[in-house]
């Protein structure tokens, strides 16, 4: 029966009413596409971070992000990467103390040191480094061009864990090794410049203790790039206590186009001089419009002293695209000219590092006579703690006291107090990141946001290189670097060391209103 | 009565988080070719805000940077909802001018509307849409802040009842003699939800500053109510002509017989 009923019912339908049918479910089907088969109104349709779902304007957890200009030579954002949850602004502004720290309506520059710790804290690498491998790439594949290569006293202790190694093993050999493997024509050391730079800052601080040179004590080092133009924004009347000495980066690009040019008979403008640094604000660092002196001393003043400046996570990439396993190479050795180096220069690497190379050094060259072993384990000024005072007796002088600071926002008391003139100091070193370069902007980013853990890890391995591997310990004892003043700088402080090795800073308090109560 | 939101342009700092914000609570794509912060920076049917920098002089005649957001200004009487037949813009009391998707025709007449040049058109759809800045609608009526507002670091924007964020506005451009006195958004086009104070003249930062004080809808709506009426006069007078003609011919077709037989 019910069959029968069906059937009668599947008869029913016509050929009209069959094709009126579809024609019906057709119009509908193409209505609810092109409405979406919704009545909401536009807009709402992703999602926010947990923390901005809130009513008010602008809730305490709710941090945003850090401005950053176009055409920031250190860093850059991927916005699509950015999901705003704020951390850059933590450590650009409570680590570093830049961000907030400036009076609003800004004036024509987005202020930043270009230090990169905001690449180490961003959790999903939205920001990082501005890449230029192409750059060196295309200068490797170049065959008229001599490429050269530095690499920092802290990328040997960091690089390896790009490849899966334990945080801070010792890779110097290997690197060498890899970079060798790119192609480079030469593989040099900044240690050997670090070396230079102690010399070269040992000697200027003696002549300010001595009263030789008008410059004000305490004397501040200069290495860190991130720190000078810290300084150069907001501290800008204590520019005079900065020594005059350039980075090792810079000594060692200089150096290169000049003295090794000179030895190894190839006209400056056909080097390319890479140099492989922790630290994003190197980048910035060689493009300052100073940093030519080689050029200037050939008459070419557009040449600059370092072309490229690559950092560790960038030479892992680099490595790693060209299919180069750095736990499979064998150790190298660094090509001789500007190559050699002391555990004194290796240091440079670690928070108190700097001080302890140029304690040891200015010993040596006020007294004549070598340290006390005491001086080569100066503890007191290493490891982790914000702020380090240490003052030990030099026969001739009397008491040095020292202080020993990373990180910015420990820069800042010290300097306050440099200010009111109540700073018991001869001389300070600060580094721009905390734990020194071994926690630059440019390392891997191992622990996130970053931790004292690893940076511990790769000091030790800095001191351990320092104490056992190193055959020497003492900036004064590097051969090369001693070779170097005898056929070319002469000595220290001399008039083409001046021209060479030292430098001039900028004034930039103009480029923003520095906040008063801050 | 309506949300508002002031922005103070002397506080933004460029970070161009307002319109990341944007894109992650409306999941708009992110277009390769317009940018949303910089000097290129567009908007577009992706881009519902963006960040214009501009290069200008201070008052000493210095050079600085300006960053300028733009959005939709969510004006009270928007020529957008009142040029649009088919009720796809609409203004919620709450204040935003909402689009309904549904109800579009795409006829594009808001695009021409809109003084601002806000709305954008999907040009590379099969079935386009007008898109524009909705103030993030359903976060205003549940009492939340648009998501572009409350991601700010720098405190540039305020949100709140209109009314009370114009008297701030001009509380603040009376006691610091850093502002120009022309608060943005308060009097254009007949008044915008979203309202502005600047440090730099408004048409030096890109703002259009010629438009009439009046709201735009009020220049038609006078002969705009008469078309419900003048239609159906007319097909009055349609119907009409229409008999007339009809009876004119048969009456003729019937002399033409008469002459024939």
């Amino acid at each position: 029966m019910q069959n029968q009923v069906a059937k009668e019912k599947e008869k029913q339908i016509t050929r009209r009413g069959f094709l009126k049918m579809m024609g019906g479910i057709g119009l509908t089907g193409i209505t609810a596409t092109i409405a979406g088969c919704s009545t909401d109104p536009a807009g709402g349709k992703g999602w926010m971070p947990q923390q901005y779902q809130v009513a008010s304007s602008f809730p305490v957890q709710v941090k945003g992000r850090i401005p950053i200009d176009p055409t920031n030579p250190s860093i850059t954002r991927d916005d699509r990467k950015c999901v705003l949850c704020g951390q850059c602004v933590e450590v650009c502004q409570r680590v570093q103390t830049v961000y907030g720290y400036y009076e609003l309506p800004i004036k024509n520059d987005i202020t930043c040191v270009n230090c990169g710790q905001c690449t180490l804290w961003c959790p999903t690498a939205a920001i990082t480094e501005r890449d230029d491998i192409d750059k060196v790439v295309r200068a490797l594949e170049d065959k008229n061009m001599h490429v050269v290569v530095q690499t920092a006293p802290a990328t040997r202790v960091a690089l390896g864990e790009e490849f899966g190694m334990a945080p801070g093993t010792f890779v110097e050999g290997k690197q060498v090794a890899a970079l060798k493997k790119l192609g480079f024509d030469a593989v040099l050391d900044t240690n050997f410049s670090a070396d230079l730079t102690i010399l070269e800052e040992a000697t200027e601080l003696i002549k300010r203790i001595k009263g030789e040179v008008n410059a004000p004590l305490p004397q501040f080092t200069s290495c860190a790039p991130g720190w000078v133009k810290f300084c150069e924004y907001f501290y800008p009347d204590l520019l005079p206590h900065l020594s005059s000495c350039k980075s090792p980066q810079q000594m060692l690009g200089a150096m290169i186009k000049t003295y090794y040019a000179r030895e190894k008979d190839i006209k400056p403008e056909k080097i390319f001089s890479v140099s492989i640094m922790p630290c994003t604000g190197k980048k910035f660092e060689a493009q300052r419009p100073e940093m030519n002196s080689a050029g200037k001393l050939a008459g070419k003043p557009q040449l600059r002293d370092v072309d490229a400046v690559l950092t560790t996570r960038e030479l892992a990439r680099l490595l790693k695209s060209k299919g180069i396993d750095l736990n499979k190479l064998p150790d190298e050795k660094y090509d001789s000219l500007l190559g050699e180096s002391t555990g004194a220069g290796l240091i440079f690497g670690a928070t108190g590092g700097v001080m302890e190379a140029a304690i040891r050094s200015a010993y040596f060259l006020i007294t004549k006579q070598e340290p006390p072993e005491a001086l080569l384990n100066l503890t007191p000024i290493r490891g982790l703690k914000g702020c380090k005072e240490a003052s030990f007796d030099i026969p001739g002088v009397g008491a040095v006291k020292v202080a020993v600071v990373h990180g910015l926002n420990n820069a800042r008391p010290i300097l306050e107090a440099v200010r009111k003139k109540e700073a018991p100091w001869h001389f300070i070193e600060f580094m721009c990141c905390p734990g020194g370069c071994i926690g630059g902007g440019g390392q891997p980013r191992t622990s996130l946001p970053p931790s004292d853990q690893v940076r511990q890890a790769r000091i030790n391995s800095i001191y351990n290189a320092d104490a056992h591997i190193y055959a020497k310990r003492k900036s004064y004892e590097n051969k090369e670097v001693l070779a170097l003043y005898q056929k070319f700088l002469e000595n220290p402080n001399s008039h083409l060391a001046h021209e060479l090795l030292h430098t001039h800073y900028t004034d930039r308090s103009k480029q923003l209103t520095v906040k008063k109560d801050a | 009565m309506s949300k508002g939101v002031l922005i103070d342009l002397t506080k933004c700092v460029g970070c161009g988080g307002c319109t990341v914000a944007c894109k992650l609570y409306n999941d708009n794509k992110w277009d390769e070719k317009t940018p949303t912060m910089g000097d290129k920076a567009k908007l577009t049917d992706k881009n519902w805000t963006v960040v214009h920098r501009k290069e200008v002089k201070n008052k000493e005649g210095q050079p600085v940077w300006r960053f300028v957001k733009e959005q939709c200004f969510h004006c009270k009487e928007p020529a957008c909802a009142s040029a649009c037949f088919a009720k796809a813009f609409q203004k919620t009391k709450e204040g935003p001018v909402i689009y309904y998707p549904h109800l579009c025709v795409g006829c594009r007449y808001c695009m021409v509307a809109c003084p601002f040049n806000i709305a954008k058109f999907q040009w590379d759809k099969a079935f386009p849409l007008v898109t524009k800045c909705t103030m993030c609608s359903n976060k205003v009526t549940k009492g939340e802040a648009p998501a572009c507002v409350s991601v700010c670091p720098a405190g540039v924007f305020k949100y709140g009842d209109r009314e009370e964020l114009l008297k701030e506005a001009k509380s603040i451009i009376a006691k610091d003699s850093k502002y120009v006195k022309h608060i943005f958004g308060e009097e254009e086009v007949g008044g915008t939800e979203w309202i502005y104070i600047s440090d730099i003249p408004f048409e030096q930062l890109g703002f259009k500053t010629n438009v009439t004080k009046r709201p735009l809808p009020s220049y038609t709506a006078a002969y705009m109510h008469a078309t419900p009426y003048v239609g159906i006069a007319w097909g009055i007078v349609l119907t009409g002509l229409y008999h007339y003609t009809k009876r004119r011919n048969q009456i003729s077709k019937e002399n033409n017989k008469n002459i024939k037989a």
